[in-house]
């Protein structure tokens, strides 16, 4: 499955680059995290709670962050599971600028695995617009904190 | 000496009766493996892998383990100690198969782990509870790709992933070598022929889909080395056979039960993992264990059907004469072979030769695995595959010789004085008069104006085709020569004091009523009425032999059976009534049963009653010379060859121009299986046999993602017809019956299956052959049509 | 798991009392707890219907409601249909006509069909099949079902 979109903010592109990849942020930002830690350079693990309908559970992942180039790209890979099953997935960050401030372009190649794919897969994309909504809600107030 | 007073009893044998099964299941009586429950029973779940393909490299049951009511959880490894590989019912060579996986994993839902626990929510928590961690390898999805060099392969000794390969062709195998005599004949007959048609065709993955899943209970009683295992299985006295040898038991020492069963169309005929762990497990823990399938589970590992891939080539001269079929079939079937995996694709080719004579074929099959459920038979189990082949491929030659596709099935027929017809493939067809059954077929339909309709609703601009199809099939399954668990079946026919009779069948139903119809063919055969008959069945402990159900074979082999024990019994009858009229000279071969009585042919007043002479028989005073008391007699039936019931179904279908929805407007059934013991009966499995079959042509697909991860594991993804979808249908029958049993019956489980599917496909391909195609892939998506209508995918399906 | 909670339930009016654990599905309520295994489980999305049984009146998916939330309903199951020793219409209609086969479906077809017999009395064919549309029937192909509800309506309608 594809999932991807574009989401602009205020701040500048620097700020965000920044923002997006910084343990702390992305802790505070992540809807349901419990844990995340870096475990190696530029590899985190995370504990995270999801409680959406047959996706419903506690999920352990794995993310690396892969070909940065600051202030415009980096791809991450992601590696999670739960009791429902697994997610993995391939995604790419872009961000431009686009006068008042950045657009951020993402696009993801998600595979799931167990009950996730064979019941949740009708609920997963519903599922990662509501998270990704989340996210980029909260990643949105900090670049306005920070900005200010 | 006693007068007949008694009323004439009607004959049943080709009556409507009506079912004497129905009273339980319409008031919610009925006893399904699910409604079975025994003091002290234990439930099982199993831990089910969620990967297509990879190496187990750790399984944490400690935490499933620790929860309150569970009893005992355990692994593939650990289990490996109780039970052995699992057994096949074919000749071919299989890898090792066991229940629960012991190192790898190859499909998703293949169980890795069980928990026994107090009830069914605890044991799927804990199950839900054991961490497994495996080191993923590729999944082989792609039947073709998984025979390249490169694949990743599934078993160690199968190269390529491949299970089964033959070759046969030419004019013919001789039977004395069983090699083709020669095979250049087919490359002469496609070289000389006026139009050749070659077409890729998939005939895809199914899942059955009995309305009730799977389930077993099993109670070892320790104490007396006796096990009991109730299963919702189409075969108990298989399953006995089986169970007995996984645990290492004598069959004495095993009663298999199937109660209700809630439908099996070929997924019940397998025995399963989950059923010798059952039965295992139940040993172990020494208490009665029940597991329940979920709908889930079942897509999953509940055998799926069909999904052979058809390279197709038929050669024909102008005027429509077949001259040479070439057929290349890759059979898709999964990761392991299970009862009779490997031979269900090898009827397909069998069949391949329908109803026509076919100077030459050459026929080829690889079996492959992937990381797929393995397959198994599936209402049709091989013939609806190589029937839809065939019969596609010959409208395909009508359609480009611009000829009706009802001329050019009656062109090339065999011809009615020519039964029985050997076949290329080497069968032997029983009997067979295929042009009334088109003819009537024709007209029930109203053909020509069928083509009319069409014509008009075209002219209106309207998206509108009709199809055809002419099948032939092969039932009653048997002989032993051709069925590795034995082609017989066996019956057994009791007079029980005071005239009432009670009958055994090996036939094991579940849902086909062979209850009623057995009930009627006994009543006419005593001439009895058919409440004084009851039918048992199912269970090893009452029926002492037996087969089962599967390959419609209940009323061809089965139904000999009986009527074989009935003869049997009856002639003690006799015997004991000419001991009782001794003194009017009445001799045993003088006797007929007539309304309730044995009495002298056409002397009605020379007679004693059906009651009377059973009393007589259970104290016979004085007991005939050369006699033993009672008459409790049984039969085993060997059938010479099976039978091969054939049928024209005819159908419109209506595409919507914006939806790309196919719309089933008509069908019409015209089926040949011999003579028919319930009319009732039989319009209802053929009801349901055509349901199935548009299923597939319309509706029904299995589907994996290219991970191996099914994408179809629900009636919410998978789609199965309901009432609204289907039109009424219009049935009618010619009877051809066989000389191969004595009741002349044929079978009828799986004609609609067979007929239809070609049939509805047939009618879409010519209602969208304006739009440029000659064939379009099952089911019938409406993306895949709206494609074709308005982006001109002609022929690229 | 959360501690059982009272429950009571009028079922084929009789009350039943009992204490369950609040993620217990009236389906296995039905069936494990009062031993009325007529009502079948056939899928667990509500797709099939075989679960079918009538809450308050209506007819309702029993693999998809928890007892819990049936508690202070009435609730007729296939069990409850004949009055006595007399098949109700529809169980009549289907014995009739064959509306049945393996018979594992029927329970919550009957109940289905009841239901709608009860919205439309008179049903045209097309109507009973959309009707029906929420259970699957595997062995029948429908057509046989479709005459016996047809039968129900005229002996309900004559009498």
């Amino acid at each position: 499955m594809e999932i991807k979109g574009e989401q602009d903010f205020n701040g500048p592109r620097e700020l965000l680059y920044e923002l997006l990849l910084d343990p702390d942020v992305l802790s505070a930002a992540l809807p349901g995290v419990e844990r995340f830690e870096e475990v190696a350079p530029e590899t985190y693990e995370s504990t995270m709670r999801v409680g959406i309908a047959s996706v419903r559970g506690t999920y352990t992942g794995r993310v690396e962050v892969l070909e940065q180039s600051p202030p415009e790209s980096y791809r991450l890979r992601i590696d999670g599971s739960g009791k429902p099953g697994g997610v993995r997935a391939d995604a790419t960050v872009e961000l431009s600028e686009n006068g008042s401030g950045t657009t951020m372009h993402y696009r993801a190649d998600v595979k799931a695995r167990g009950t996730i794919a064979r019941l949740g897969g009708r609920l997963l994309g519903g599922v990662a617009r509501l998270l990704i909504g989340q996210f980029f809600k909260s990643i949105e107030q900090q670049v306005d904190d920070r900005a200010a | 000496m006693t007068i007949a007073d008694g009323p004439a009893l009607p004959k049943l044998i080709g009556e409507r009766v009506k079912r004497r099964e129905d009273p339980r299941l319409i008031q919610g009586q009925a006893t399904y493996v699910d409604d079975i429950k025994l003091p002290g029973m234990l439930h099982l779940a199993f831990k089910r892998s969620d990967i297509a393909h990879g190496v187990i490299t750790r399984i944490d049951t400690s935490a499933a383990a620790a929860m309150d009511g569970v009893e005992l959880v355990i692994t593939g490894t650990e289990l490996a100690d109780h039970l052995g590989p699992m057994p096949i019912g074919t000749p071919f060579p299989a890898p090792d198969h066991f229940s629960v996986a012991t190192d790898k994993v190859r499909y998703v839902g293949e169980p890795v782990a069980v928990v026994v626990a107090e009830d069914r929510y605890i044991a799927r928590d804990a199950a839900d509870a054991i961490e497994v961690e495996y080191d993923e390898l590729p999944a082989v999805v792609d039947p073709e790709a998984a025979m390249e060099a490169d694949s990743a392969t599934l078993h160690e000794g199968f190269e390529r992933n491949i299970a089964v390969e033959s070759y046969w062709g030419g004019t013919g195998v001789n039977p004395e070598t069983a090699q083709p005599e020669d095979d250049s004949a087919v490359d002469a007959a496609f070289a000389e022929a006026d139009v050749v048609v070659s077409q890729r065709m998939l005939n895809q993955r199914l899942a059955p889909n009995a309305m009730e899943p799977r389930g077993v209970v099993a109670q070892y009683e320790p104490g007396r080395e006796y096990l009991t295992v109730w299963s919702a299985t189409q075969n108990p006295h298989i399953l006995r056979t089986l169970v007995a040898a996984m645990m290492g038991l004598g069959e004495h020492q095993v009663r298999a039960v199937a109660p209700e069963v809630g439908g099996g169309f070929g997924c019940k005929i397998n025995i399963y993992g989950e059923e010798y762990v059952a039965a295992a497990l139940s040993r172990l823990v020494k208490a009665p264990v029940k597991w329940i399938e979920d709908r889930t589970e079942a897509f999953l590992t509940t055998t799926h059907g069909r999904d052979l891939l058809g390279y197709i080539d038929l050669a024909a001269k102008s005027d429509g004469t077949i001259t040479g079929l070439k057929a290349r079939i890759i059979a898709d079937i999964g990761a392991y072979e299970v009862l009779l995996t490997a031979m269900i694709p090898t009827l397909t080719g069998l069949m391949m030769n329908g109803v026509y004579r076919l100077p030459v074929v050459r026929h080829e099959l690889t079996e492959v695995f992937t990381n797929k459920t393995p397959t198994d038979a599936y209402r049709g189990a091989g013939r609806p595959e190589g029937l839809y082949f065939l019969e596609r491929a010959v409208d395909m030659v009508a359609r480009e010789l611009d000829m009706d596709p009802a001329e050019i099935r009656r062109k090339n027929f065999v011809p009615a004085d020519e039964f029985p017809f050997a076949t290329q493939s080497g069968l032997v067809y029983d009997s067979g008069n295929y042009e009334p059954c088109l003819d009537k077929a024709l007209e029930v339909a109203d053909w020509q104006g069928l083509l009319a309709e069409r014509d008009a609703a075209r002219a209106e601009g309207r998206i509108v085709g009709v199809g055809l199809s002419f099948y032939v099939e092969v039932c009653g399954l048997g002989p032993s020569a051709v069925v590795p668990t034995g082609g017989w079946e066996h019956s057994g026919v009791t007079v029980e004091r005071g005239g009432k009779v009670t009958a055994t069948t090996g036939a094991s139903p579940h849902g086909q009523g062979n209850e009623t119809t057995f009930a009627q063919m006994l009543a006419d055969h005593f001439s009895i009425p058919l409440e004084d008959i009851t039918i048992l069945h199912g269970d090893t402990g009452v029926v002492k032999q037996g087969i089962g159900t599967f390959g419609s074979r209940s009323q061809a082999v089965g139904g000999a059976a009986l009527i074989s024990a009935a003869g049997k019994a009856g002639d003690k009858m006799k015997q004991f009534a000419a001991a009782m009229m001794t003194d009017q000279e009445v001799s045993p071969e003088d006797l007929v049963f007539e309304d309730g009585r044995i009495q002298v042919e056409g002397a009605p007043e020379v007679s004693k009653t059906f009651a009377e002479v059973a009393d007589y028989a259970y104290v016979p005073v004085p007991l005939p010379p050369g006699m033993e008391p009672g008459v409790s007699e049984e039969a085993f039936f060997e059938p010479e060859n099976n039978t091969y019931p054939f049928g024209c179904h005819i159908s419109m279908v209506e595409v919507d121009r914006d939806t790309g929805e196919t719309k089933l407007l008509k069908l019409i059934a015209v089926d040949d299986c011999g003579n028919v013991i319930n009319p009732l009966i039989v319009d209802g499995q053929v009801h349901g046999g055509l349901a199935q079959g548009i299923g597939q042509a319309m509706f029904e697909e299995v589907v994996y993602d290219e991970d191996g991860q099914p994408v179809t594991a629900s009636f919410m993804d998978y789609v199965m017809p309901r009432a609204a979808d289907l039109p009424v249908f219009e049935l009618d029958r010619t009877v051809t019956p066989t000389p191969i049993n004595p009741l002349g019956a044929k079978g009828v489980g799986e004609a609609g299956t067979i007929g239809s599917t070609p049939c509805v496909v047939n009618a879409a391909v010519d209602a969208l052959a304006p739009f440029g195609v000659t064939h379009i892939e099952m089911p019938l998506r409406p993306e895949r049509m709206w494609r074709i209508i308005n982006e001109g995918e002609g022929g690229q399906s | 798991m959360s501690e059982p909670v009272p429950i009571t339930i009028n079922v084929n009016g009789r009350k039943r009392s009992a204490m369950v654990e609040p993620r217990l599905l009236l389906v296995h309520f039905l069936r494990e707890s009062l031993n009325l295994t007529g009502t079948h489980v056939g899928c667990d999305t509500s797709q099939c219907g075989a679960c079918t049984v009538l809450l308050d009146g209506s007819s309702a998916k029993s693999c998809t409601v928890f007892a819990v939330q049936a508690d202070g309903s009435e609730v007729q199951t296939i069990e409850g249909l004949a009055d006595g020793d007399e098949l109700h219409p529809l169980q009549d209609g289907f014995w009739e006509e064959h509306g049945l086969q393996c018979g594992y479906c029927t329970p919550g077809m009957i109940m289905s069909a009841v239901n709608l017999l009860e919205e439309n009395p008179a049903p045209s064919e097309a109507e009973i099949r959309e009707g029906i549309s929420g259970n699957l029937c595997r062995c029948t192909g429908y057509q046989h079902i479709v005459n016996a509800i047809q039968h129900a309506a005229e002996r309900m309608a004559q009498s």
